[in-house]
């Protein structure tokens, strides 16, 4: 063996013997002896322990003592001790600091580096000032050790003095770095570069055609780790046209062959993110074809590798199903996979599953089905459900396989197996009714509510084909009162569906039900669904029938549901924790400056999984099962005194139970359907009103819960929007089949505006998440922004100013619009865009053009766009042209929009 | 893009044996690093998919599940690598036992921070010669020295084994390799590269002498291959890699050749017999400008295990074991399972550690096990672990062009139903066989530069199964 034995001989673990009393002492005697091993052993004793956690700092001047030696095994020692407390301790580290100045003049690089390395890590302010000078040297040193250390000391500055940073001109330095001759000290320029960009917002890292070259040139000479560094900037510029697109993909491609799955992960990232520039169908074809054989060789790497390239296969499926589509076969489970790969496993196969495979798929589910891990197996069998769901023709084939699983008697097969033949029956009703025997003969298997209240819905829904339905609900009916709520509802449901289909049997039971939900039980919900039932079966059997047996809505294939911004944003950030997670990265990276809602609050904000929503409609909450068609909002909330009336009253009553209106200068739109949001139906507009601005919100709550507080984030927009309060509060809470609204106060701030890339134009959209505090679900919407509500009141501008403006700025950016108008008064589009703060600036009569008029005005956004515009009227026209024009060209688009909805 | 908040690693217990930070948590609310590492190592230990929702996406959403599920004792999970706690991301990966873990707080690429803590662990393996948390603990000076050289600021830095060696002045200290490793090596011949347990030289002043002047070459296939109940190959393919150690004095250049009728990617295929490759890829190290001629790497061969190149093949080959099940009812309570290997390698050649497992349905009551054929020179030996419900058949050496069967005589507590007889299997089937590969790929020489004296060259094949597995 090659190993010597070391001076000092033994292991370091007899460092760890319990310091006694004196040994302190003892230490500091060795600390200062003369005999160069004993010191170092001291020191090693010392740095052991400070790694159990032991406080040694009254031995820091020691220690530090020891620093003044030519031997570097001594010196490196003394700077791992130092390191450690330059974190924990700064002040103390502080002491140290002449010598490090020193340092970072020594003959040997490898001390200077520790030297710069060292100081990085003290995180005070006054370190700054001694740190500069040491810094700019070493970022120019000769040795690229040097260099590679004192480029991430750039990053650790920024940290603490992002001014100084930006002052000595060292962010310029760290761009120089880039072209560096050593492919490390690339690597950190690009690194520390990239961080600084994305911590301050700051465009630092911008990538100009010679910055370009640059990172494509060092691309080739870089360490794996520069290489993902490279890449992940690449993957944020934005080419110019298709053939750059194309020449930089040319570049990257061969990095598809890294052994590092990193690199491959990055690759994949900047060549799915160009694609979408790239028009030639044969490239695209080429590309498509390029890209399966890595992403498949990913799954051969070790479980964690492949976990993560799952997951954003995942992602890349649902974008470009072509890629993989002739690949299914590579994600069918092995036997040793761990549970997490084959769960996502699973996900794949279903949204690459189609007609031509699904034969071999159907063999595949059938197989894990049998496995002994319940989880996956309960996935699988959903899993041959979705199938179905997504693929008509195969459909039957599926029920087949199903039933053959539930003659496995299996507990929690047979359940898992009447939920999801109860969703194929809401895909495809009344068609596949012949299965309902077979799963009536394993009633009494179920004991999870989920697979009884399916098992119910499907008794009460065919009822008229099950002879003894009536018989079969009273079986469940025994143990009513100790059922799970979404069983009592369902039983509830059922119940009066069999009655209305065959009173004269079940006159008796639908009785004892309604008198069990309305007096017997304390659940609210229950119990007004029961007093629905109650009324509308007393006052109108009939209109009974056309509500309770109404035509359901036919539940949709749900395999690629994110929605397609959402899934925009993913595929940018394939590769990233985002890609893992499935949210934008806003959502989980927590930032001091975003955050004032509760720690716990966005910790636990977590996607509903795409995948479960739709399928199972029970996730939302019983009323699916309900399945009073799209009439959501005749569900809830009957108050109990009322007891007159009839039927049109109780559903009166349902609606403005919540807020005042909301003002009618705001026009909303719905911005979500309800159908991810647990039935909350939003419609969302903004306004500005005595200079604040705000989010209208509607809500319109066709859940099972009444809403009671809310907790909204913004991403991060072209707009600059954070809300001034995370916390929604109703009060009342709007109850289920209720509305109410609410004015969200917003900030503009320059933390939350998404800079908008050169030469494209601002998105509209304000992109929002809303959590539930009741139960924790959470949902997102997109609402398109109206410019005007950030018109700030300090946009007018004196003539000369406008009319230098207005020549200075090229024609070009200018854009055009006609709109029709509601009035032929330029007076009362003056007065509309002045309450608008639209300023009029000047009017004039059009020369040689009989009958016209322009009229000038000037506004600002709050966000310090300026926007000039031309209004030309011609007598008694009803319609103007609108002319913009500015420099913020990314947003003259939407400023356009502003004024002619201002104008209307 | 950014970096990591710490880094550290835990023993199975859940002790810390190694642990740095290089981000603190901001907006004031400094969390002690030991107590969220504690609720980490919880969360791993303890997984509850029902609970989490690691891949089905939150079950807030159905709590009315909850009681249900917990009514299943669920048996323990593995976490994912990637989890959410707290605000902060956590990834690990396990390596001998070892959790390595790391934290941060912002939108990190995971395969980047995966495949560094797996370098990581490479790292303290070089120099440690085996891993074990003896091993770490008492290492920890070199570690943290070695730690500061690969982790700035959280960002990965050097994380080569021999450029490390010029900033590493402590020394290892040696411990003894653990006893299951060196069982696993099975006989001399079997042992991978990876079985050398020998610690790098370390020191920029003191290497040079030490050690041999050698380099160890694998090539490591592992078999994914599945088979229906009557024999048909239904799926399989090759995982590959040439994985090499060296402990070359001097930095030679390399050159590697491989086969030169190789052919990468489907649809390229011209030749009969060629070794058809799906996909390859390289070590950061290889020059590649003469491998589209003459199939040849060059390279110079980072010291320590490093894996040349990965491939994977995806078309049918031979298998080198079928395996053919049939069961039999004798009386509805009575089952026979016989079972035949067949290894249809060439003679020379034998499969070591053979291990065949068998899933037997939950209604058995007694299990009785012949072994048919073989001899007395085949060392065998079949067993029913009843509590994991299988019977565990092994054969030592299981030699080529030979078969060798098992009989299973099951009673059961209820009458035979076709569920029973779906409870039987899937079979599995664990082996290495030395000196063999399937692909035939081959090293067709490794030339080093330089080289007086010459340096022993060591190039094994190894064929392993990955999934080796029979439906019924």
């Amino acid at each position: 063996m090659p190993s010597k034995p070391k001076t000092a001989g033994g292991s370091d673990s007899r460092f760890f013997t319990t310091q006694k009393k004196g040994e302190t002492h003892e230490l500091r005697t060795d600390l200062h002896s003369n005999d160069r091993s004993t010191k170092v052993d001291a020191v090693k004793k010392v740095i052991a322990s400070m790694t159990v956690g032991k406080d040694v700092s009254m031995l820091f001047t020691d220690v530090l003592n020891c620093i003044q030696t030519d031997n570097i095994e001594l010196k490196k020692l003394v700077y791992l001790y130092l390191i450690n407390y330059a974190k924990s301790q700064p002040e103390l580290t502080l002491l140290a600091v002449n010598t490090f100045v020193k340092d970072a003049n020594d003959p040997n690089p490898l001390i200077r580096a520790l030297a710069v390395r060292t100081m990085g890590c003290i995180r005070v302010e006054k370190i700054t000032e001694y740190l500069c000078e040491p810094l700019s040297r070493s970022l120019r040193d000769e040795d690229p050790y040097v260099r590679k250390t004192a480029a991430v000391c750039v990053a650790k500055l920024y940290d603490i003095a992002p001014d100084l940073v930006e002052d000595r001109g060292f962010l310029e330095i760290l761009h120089d770095l880039i072209s560096d001759a050593n492919p490390s000290v690339v690597a950190n320029g690009v690194a520390a570069l990239s961080e600084i960009a994305e911590t301050s917002g700051k465009d630092v890292m911008k990538i100009s055609t010679s910055v370009l070259q640059k990172l494509l040139a060092a691309l080739n000479e870089c360490t794996e780790w520069g290489q993902v560094f490279i890449l992940d900037s690449l993957s944020k510029y934005t080419p110019a046209d298709g053939r750059e697109a194309e020449g930089i993909i040319e570049r990257v491609t061969p990095r598809l062959q890294h052994a590092n799955s990193a690199v491959v992960m990055s690759a994949v990232k900047v060549i799915l993110n160009y694609m979408n520039m790239i028009t030639t169908e044969d490239t695209l074809r080429t590309l498509t074809r390029k890209l399966a054989p890595p992403l498949v060789t990913l799954l051969n790497s070790e479980p964690e590798t492949q976990y993560v390239a799952l997951r954003n296969i995942n992602l890349i499926v649902q974008k470009r199903p072509q890629i993989l589509e002739n690949a299914i076969h590579f994600f069918f489970c092995k036997y040793n996979d761990p549970i997490y790969v084959k769960m996502e496993k699973l996900e794949v196969i279903i949204k690459l599953v189609g007609e031509r495979n699904v034969e071999q798929v159907l063999l595949e589910l059938k197989e894990y089905a049998t496995e002994v891990d319940v989880d996956f197996v309960r996935k699988s069998v959903s899993s041959i459900g979705r199938c179905a769901i997504k693929l008509e023709k195969a459909a039957e084939r599926c029920i087949s396989v199903l039933l053959e699983l539930i003659q496995s008697k299996v507990n929690y097969v047979v359940q898992e197996a009447v939920v999801v033949i109860k969703d194929i029956f809401r895909r495809y009703p009344n068609k596949y009714e012949s299965v309902i025997a077979t799963l009536c003969e394993n009633l009494e298997t179920l004991d999870e509510p989920e697979a009884k209240a399916s098992m119910i819905w499907i008794i009460g829904e065919y009822a008229e084909r099950i002879d003894n339905a009536d018989e079969l609900l009273e079986t469940f009916l025994e143990t009513f009162e100790e059922e799970d709520p979404s069983v009592q509802l369902q039983l509830l449901t059922a119940t009066v569906k069999c009655f209305l289909k065959a009173p004269e049997e079940t006159q008796e039971m639908v009785q004892r039900v309604l008198d069990m939900a309305t007096e017997e039980s304390d659940n609210p919900d229950l119990r007004d669904r029961g007093f629905v039932y109650w009324r509308l079966l007393s006052t109108d059997p009939e209109a009974a029938k056309a509500v309770v047996l109404s035509e359901k809505p036919v539940i949709e294939d749900d395999t690629s549901k994110l929605e397609p911004e959402l899934l925009d944003t993913l595929i940018s950030q394939i590769a990233t924790l985002s890609s893992i997670y499935h949210k934008p990265p806003e959502v989980f990276v927590t930032r001091a400056n975003i955050r004032t809602v509760t720690e716990d609050d966005v910790d636990d904000y977590e996607y509903e999984d795409e995948n479960d929503v739709g399928v199972q409609p029970s996730a939302d909450g019983p009323v699916d099962l309900l399945d009073i068609g799209g009439g959501g909002d005749m569900n809830g909330s009957a108050p109990q005194q009322n007891n007159g009336g009839g039927d049109v009253d109780l559903f009166g009553l349902d609606t403005g139970g919540g807020a005042p209106a909301a003002r009618p200068t705001c026009v909303k739109t719905q911005v979500c359907d309800g159908s991810q949001s647990g039935g909350i139906i939003i419609n969302c507009g903004f306004m500005q009103t005595n200079g604040s601005v705000s989010m209208e919100l509607d809500l319109q709550n066709n859940g099972q819960i009444p809403v009671t507080t809310l907790a909204i984030q913004l991403n991060k927009s072209a707009f600059g929007l954070a809300p001034t309060n995370q916390q929604l509060v109703f009060s009342p809470p709007i109850a289920p089949g209720a509305s109410g609204s609410y004015s969200v106060g917003l900030t503009v701030t320059p933390n939350m505006m998404s800079p908008v890339a050169p030469g494209s134009a601002a998105p509209p959209t304000v992109q929002a998440a809303i959590k539930n505090l009741s139960n924790n679900s959470v949902f997102y919407f997109a609402a398109n922004f109206t410019l005007e509500s950030i018109f700030s009141p300090d946009g007018a501008l004196d003539r000369t100013a406008f009319i230098n403006t207005w020549k200075g700025i090229d024609d070009t950016k200018e854009v055009y619009s006609t709109v029709q108008l509601t009035t032929s008064s330029i007076e009362a589009i003056i007065q509309k865009f002045a309450s608008a703060s639209i300023f009029q600036i000047a009017r004039r009569p059009v020369p040689n053009q009989p009958g016209q008029e322009v009229v000038y005005f000037s506004c600002k956004t709050m966000t310090q766009h300026s926007f000039l515009a031309e209004l030309t009227f011609k007598e008694g026209v009803m319609a103007c042209k609108i002319c913009v024009k500015s420099e913020a060209t990314a947003y003259a688009a939407l400023a356009k929009e502003a004024l002619e909805r201002c104008a209307k | 893009m950014a970096s990591l908040s710490s880094f550290f690693v835990l023993s199975p217990r859940g002790d810390t044996i190694i642990k740095k930070e290089y981000r603190f948590s901001f907006g004031g609310t400094e969390k002690d690093l030991k107590s969220s590492v504690e609720m980490f190592f919880r969360k791993v230990k303890f997984w509850d998919t029902s609970k989490d929702g690691g891949w089905d996406g939150p079950d807030e959403a159905k709590p009315d599940q909850d009681e249900a599920n917990d009514s299943h004792d669920a048996p323990k999970v593995d976490a994912p690598p990637v989890f959410l706690l707290d605000g902060e991301s956590f990834l690990h990966i396990k390596r001998s036992g070892l959790i390595f873990g790391c934290s941060t707080r912002y939108n990190v690429s995971p395969s980047q921070t995966l495949e560094l803590l797996a370098k990581i662990a490479k790292i303290f393996k070089d120099y440690c010669g085996t891993l074990s948390e003896e091993a770490i603990r008492k290492n920890f000076i070199l570690l943290y020295e070695l730690l500061d050289e690969m982790l700035d600021y959280g960002y990965p830095q050097v994380t080569s084994t021999e450029q490390l060696k010029m900033f590493v002045y402590n020394e290892p200290i040696i411990t003894a390799p653990l006893v299951s490793e060196k069982q696993k090596g099975g006989n001399g011949k079997t042992a991978s590269a990876s079985s050398v347990h020998k610690p790098v030289s370390v020191g920029g002043v003191a290497s040079g002498k030490s050690g041999k002047n050698e380099i160890f070459v694998d090539i490591l296939e592992r078999l994914n291959v599945l088979f229906s109940a009557n024999g048909y190959v239904l799926n399989s393919s090759i995982d590959g890699c040439i994985q090499m150690k060296s402990y070359l004095s001097g930095n030679p250049e390399l050159r590697l050749a491989l086969n030169e009728d190789l052919v990468v990617g489907k649809g390229n295929g011209q030749g009969y017999g060629a070794v058809v490759l799906d996909d390859l890829n390289f070590h950061d190290c290889v020059n590649l400008s003469e491998f589209d001629g003459s199939r040849t790497l060059s390279f110079y061969a980072p010291d320590g295990e490093f894996v040349l190149l990965n491939y994977r093949i995806a078309s049918e080959f031979r298998v080198p074991f079928k395996m053919m099940p049939a069961i039999e009812m004798v009386t509805p309570t009575k089952l026979e399972i016989m079972l035949t290997v067949r290894n249809e390698i060439p003679a020379e050649n034998y499969g070591a550690n053979v291990v065949c497992r068998v899933p037997l349905p939950r209604a058995t009551a007694t299990v009785f096990c012949e072994m048919v054929g073989g001899g007395a020179g085949v060392e065998q030996a079949a067993e029913h672990l009843a509590s994991e419900r299988v019977v565990e058949w092994k054969v030592k050496k299981f030699a080529g062009a030979s078969e060798l069967s098992l009989k299973i005589k099951l009673s059961l507590d209820s009458p035979s139903t076709l569920q029973t007889r779906k409870e039987i299997g899937p079979i599995s089937l664990g082996f290495e066989i030395p000196m063999f590969n399937v692909s035939n790929l081959q090293v067709r020489y490794l030339r080093i530069a330089e080289t007086s004296p010459s340096p022993f060259r060591w190039v094994r094949y190894v064929t392993q199964s990955s999934s080796y597995v029979c439906r019924m």
